[in-house]
């Protein structure tokens, strides 16, 4: 054998072994998928810190023969944070350390507010067993509705593991785009009058009630619903670092350091749940479609309990408000300020909105917990 | 267990405004046994008035300010230890568009 034939041999072993070989047309779409998402996170701008890794992890999962599954190392571990539910509270813990509660504190009402905004997570629910999908898979298709990751990723791991990629995806597409889906509905229900409504300051609030709030709230959410128990007590914990005076390093960590690694490894685990052969299915479509239904459903509902609490109140509360309920913080918050600015440009309801979002945070933890206990076979 | 929708989003929309009605009642107990919260004094009696001193000149305040504005202003720099005396005029810039946008983008950007 001369020495062109062994190296023809060898190179094509090389080929043989390589991912190329392996290569399918799903894998293009799929990486083509995590280009389109990668421009939509650096040039758009769509909430770029979540989607570049899970954009760049839906490239790599389409990566054949990598055996990042299959065998021990970084890969595995971070595919194993997401389907032991490790991340989601750990996130929980760096966003109860960045949460201000106290607008919801100066204002408990604005609860019922994250409370309505849970509607749409029953409704898409409803959509999802319509078109076939079981009650748990369901379940974790609405709590996309909820707009919160973190939760979304839990209740999917827990209850439709298989649909991870397509409901993790689907939360964070939506949630990047709250601009661009809120506006045209909080027009559409209310009239410029109510937009324009300026909201009397919040009363201050003790470090008395900030303090005793996040251990309270532990205990009786935990209680209650110990499904969310990870996730609200991690919340929780994280808020009382910040607001305890005492823990600033524990709580500039946990809001900065871990936060922004845990973010890493969730965001490009969840990426890495995108594989082709999961993905590119008539499911996923039908998911993201549910997912906008749940979306609308949620921010129309927050917004028509807000037509009710304004009138209640005398038309002293804004309802532009209400649409903050599908949590997305700060998001739906800064939304909320924006179109009521819009309408009235001496109006400045940001710090109102905060109450329905962080409560939008809470409620859509307690939905998850209510249908885990309810539906987890 | 049931797998009617209905019922499912029923039973489960009852218990989330439970649970946060709930919350709601006892922020409000909180409120209310706060020790800490101190509740705003009724406005006192006003006080003799302070000999005057020795007159400075007045500030020139354009027309159109209200008293209450020039007040706020003078409470302003009191606070920060600057006299009112050294205040020479008070007229309106009008920057309501800008202070607009700046905080337009403060709540966009920097949030």
């Amino acid at each position: 054998m001369g020495v062109f034939d062994a190296f023809m041999i060898s190179l094509s072993s090389v080929w043989a072994d390589s991912g190329f070989a392996a290569f399918s047309g799903g894998n293009l779409v799929m990486i083509l998928v995590g280009a389109v998402l990668l421009y939509m996170a650096i040039v758009k701008e769509f909430e770029p810190l979540l989607l570049t890794p899970i954009a760049f992890g839906c490239i790599i999962a389409n990566f054949p023969c990598t055996g990042f599954m299959e065998e021990p190392g970084a890969m595995q571990l971070i595919s194993y944070g997401i389907k032991y539910e490790i991340f989601p509270p750990l996130i929980f813990l760096g966003v109860g350390a960045m949460t201000d509660f106290g607008p919801l504190l100066a204002n408990p009402n604005t609860l019922f507010l994250g409370a309505a905004a849970q509607f749409g997570v029953f409704i898409s629910l409803a959509g999802a067993m319509a078109l076939g999908f079981s009650a748990q898979e369901a379940s974790a298709i609405g709590i996309i509705g909820g707009a919160d990751g973190p939760t979304a990723i839990y209740m999917a791991s827990k209850m439709a593991p298989q649909l991870l990629g397509a409901i993790a995806v689907a939360a964070y597409s939506y949630m990047s785009l709250v601009p661009l889906i809120q506006p045209p509905i909080m027009t559409a229900l209310t009239t410029k009058e109510e937009r324009s409504i300026v909201m009397e300051q919040l009363r201050e609030v003790t470090k008395f009630e900030r303090l005793v709030f996040p251990v309270a709230a532990a205990i009786l959410i935990s209680l209650l619903l110990p499904p969310v128990a990870s996730l609200i007590s991690m919340l929780m914990l994280g808020n009382l670092f910040r607001e305890s005076g005492v823990t600033d390093r524990l709580s500039d960590t946990a809001q900065n350091a871990l936060c922004n690694i845990v973010t890493i490894f969730l965001a490009l685990g969840t990426g890495m749940t995108m594989n082709a052969d999961a993905f590119l299915t008539i499911q996923t479509v039908e998911i993201i479609l549910l997912g906008l239904l749940a979306f609308a459903g949620g921010t129309a509902a927050g917004l028509i309990l807000g037509k009710i609490m304004c009138k209640m109140s005398g038309g002293k509360i804004n309802p532009l408000i209400g649409s903050a309920g599908v949590s997305a913080v700060p998001m739906a918050a800064r939304v909320s300020q924006m179109v009521g600015s819009k309408a009235n440009p001496a109006n400045f309801l940001l710090m109102h909105a905060m109450g329905p979002n962080v409560s939008g945070v809470i409620g859509t933890a307690v939905a998850a917990g209510t249908m885990m206990a309810m539906l987890n076979r | 267990m049931t797998e009617n929708p209905i019922v499912i989003m029923l039973i489960n929309m009852t218990i989330v405004f439970a649970v946060l009605a709930i919350l709601n009642v006892f922020l409000r107990v909180l409120h209310a046994i706060d020790p800490t919260f101190k509740k705003p004094e009724p406005p006192k009696a006003a006080p003799a008035p302070a000999p005057a001193p020795v007159a400075a000149p007045a500030p020139v305040v354009e027309p159109g300010i209200s008293p209450e504005v020039v007040a706020a202003i003078a409470g302003a720099l009191a606070a920060y230890g600057v006299g009112f005396s050294q205040v020479k005029s008070i007229r309106p810039v009008d920057r309501v568009g800008w202070k607009g946008a700046g905080r337009n983008e403060g709540v966009s950007k920097k949030l």
